[in-house]
């Protein structure tokens, strides 16, 4: 049994993503930090597709109800285990009624955190993640709360590992984003593009504390559309790290809750910066690079 | 028909530039060919108005191999033999307590309720798409004399069931979310069950007509 004394500012049950049913609407869901949930997971021997804990903010922290071992990577936080401190992407071993404590995050803003075993909940839609708006997946559909108790199925004690620190990944603001060409990057106008390509100081955006788990706000400069053209498109599918253009000209990032979407889609963010918008902070400072060979 | 990459894991088909029943087919035809393949390096398929956008295994396959894949096979999807469309009738509360915008349609249109029930009940609509959120029906095209603009401010919960008019699209919430179409009614219809396979009652290009509950 784990129990959740304090589930941080949020918390919720993530895995690798609810794919396939896109057709019907449905997203994935998936954990935002890809690297860190596969890390988390072999660390802690566990198969590549187990449960685990996302979280924002400190004072996150379980009483652990069973011997087993515990991991945490992502974001650089200051862990406690009954007084003791932990080392970042570390498994490290839990005796029954010990507890796990988040103080603070030095690095970084979403964290990991899993266990040897599998926590007790069922998939859904193939699935562990929980899916926010329609409230099913994860624990009960919703973000943890205090109080909340689930089951560590066949809890195992593996011996302590590490990831490296020279692997763990560089999460410190300000962030580069690159991003290829997207679909609509012709309906703006060629000023406001040249000015978001020189990389001045006005090209650095704002992620703007409106942001979620749906889609990172930027603020800042705001892109001009030409005059010609509709600012919304006819819906159509979108890819998780879409940038989009809504009518104010102020980009959104999408990430993994939308299959479709109605704004101009300026970019998409590339694949190996798509971890590192798990770590985007309310105020960090972010400039969006173009790359490829549509330069 | 063109193919064109959409960052690293997407192929965008492009099958025309509008809300189109023969161009919507044309993607339905295309969507319903793709998934019966079954590929391991289809992650998922997001077939909409007029473009059906495929998110690939980009470890698995290159974009180039896959739209050579893809186009090797272009002559089979005419022979596929497509699903027939299923015809969905849903009963709607309309207007007061489950329609909170009907009193602004009816001010917007210059029609009465009655007449507006009359007109969106009587068009057999097209299931042009299905997004976003799980098992939303984006349906068309509504009768022109019901065209009404978004909200301005998008309400911060729409309930569940709620049927909305957006331009000359008509829509179901199937869970209370944040939104921004004027809600003229509300259906008991369950249009998407997480619990139970199939989850979703309705496909692309089948049909749906409303009747008053």
């Amino acid at each position: 049994m784990i129990e959740v004394i304090h589930p941080g500012w949020f918390s919720l049950i993530v895995d690798g993503g609810r794919y396939g049913y896109a057709d019907y609407g449905v997203p994935s869901s998936a954990a935002l930090d890809t690297f860190s949930y596969k890390m988390l997971n072999a660390l802690l021997k566990n198969p590549s597709d187990a449960p685990a804990i996302e979280v924002i903010g400190n004072d996150f922290s379980l009483r652990i109800g069973t011997d087993m071992t515990c991991a945490i990577t992502g974001a650089k936080v200051e862990a406690i285990l009954s007084g003791e401190l932990l080392q970042p992407w570390t498994s490290f071993r839990a005796q029954k009624g010990s507890i796990l404590k988040v103080k603070s995050i030095f690095e970084g803003f979403r964290y990991y955190v899993g266990f040897s075993g599998t926590i007790g909940i069922e998939k859904i839609i193939n699935s562990y993640s929980t899916n926010l708006e329609c409230r099913f997946g994860g624990f009960k559909g919703r973000p943890l709360m205090k109080g909340d108790r689930f089951v560590l199925k066949e809890p195992r004690e593996e011996k302590p590992d590490k990831i490296p620190v020279e692997n763990i990944p560089d999460m410190k603001p300000p962030h580069v984003l690159r991003f290829l060409k997207g679909p609509e990057m012709k309906y703006f106008s060629p000023e406001s593009l040249s000015r978001l390509f020189e990389k001045k100081a006005s090209s650095w955006y704002n992620v703007s504390s409106k942001s979620n788990r749906t889609g990172i706000r930027l603020e800042g400069e705001p892109l001009v559309f030409k005059k010609d053209v509709e600012k919304s498109i006819i819906s159509e599918g979108i890819l998780p790290g879409t940038i989009q253009i809504p009518g104010d000209g102020l980009p959104i990032i999408m990430l993994h809750e939308r299959t479709i979407g109605g704004y101009a889609r300026l970019g998409v963010i590339i694949k190996a910066d798509h971890d590192l918008l798990a770590h985007l902070k309310p105020k960090d400072a972010v400039m969006l690079e173009m790359v490829g060979p549509d330069l | 028909m063109e193919y064109q990459k959409y960052g690293e894991d997407g192929v965008r088909i492009v099958f025309g530039d509008a809300i189109d029943l023969v161009i919507n087919e044309n993607v339905r035809r295309y969507y319903s060919y793709l998934k019966s393949l079954n590929l391991k390096e289809v992650v998922d398929i997001m077939p909409s108005f007029s473009t059906c956008i495929i998110h690939f295994d980009s470890e698995a396959i290159s974009f180039e191999k896959f739209v050579f894949y893809l186009t090797e096979r272009e002559s089979q999807i005419n022979a596929f033999d497509i699903r027939e469309p299923v015809i969905h009738e849903i009963p709607v509360v309309y207007g007061g307590s489950a329609g909170p915008d009907m009193g602004f349609v009816v001010s917007y249109t210059k029609l009465s309720e009655d007449e507006i029930i009359d007109l969106h009940t009587s068009t057999l609509y097209n299931v042009y798409t299905i997004g976003f959120m799980p098992g939303f029906p984006y349906l068309g095209t509504l009768d022109k004399r019901l065209y009404v603009p978004r909200l301005e401010t998008p309400r911060v919960k729409v309930p569940k069931g709620s049927v909305g008019l957006a331009q000359l699209q008509t829509g179901i919430y199937t869970y209370e979310s944040p939104g921004g179409w004027q809600i003229i009614g509300k259906t008991g219809a369950k249009l998407f069950d997480h619990t139970t396979e199939p989850y979703c009652l309705m496909n692309m290009g089948d049909k749906v007509r409303f009747v008053r509950a």
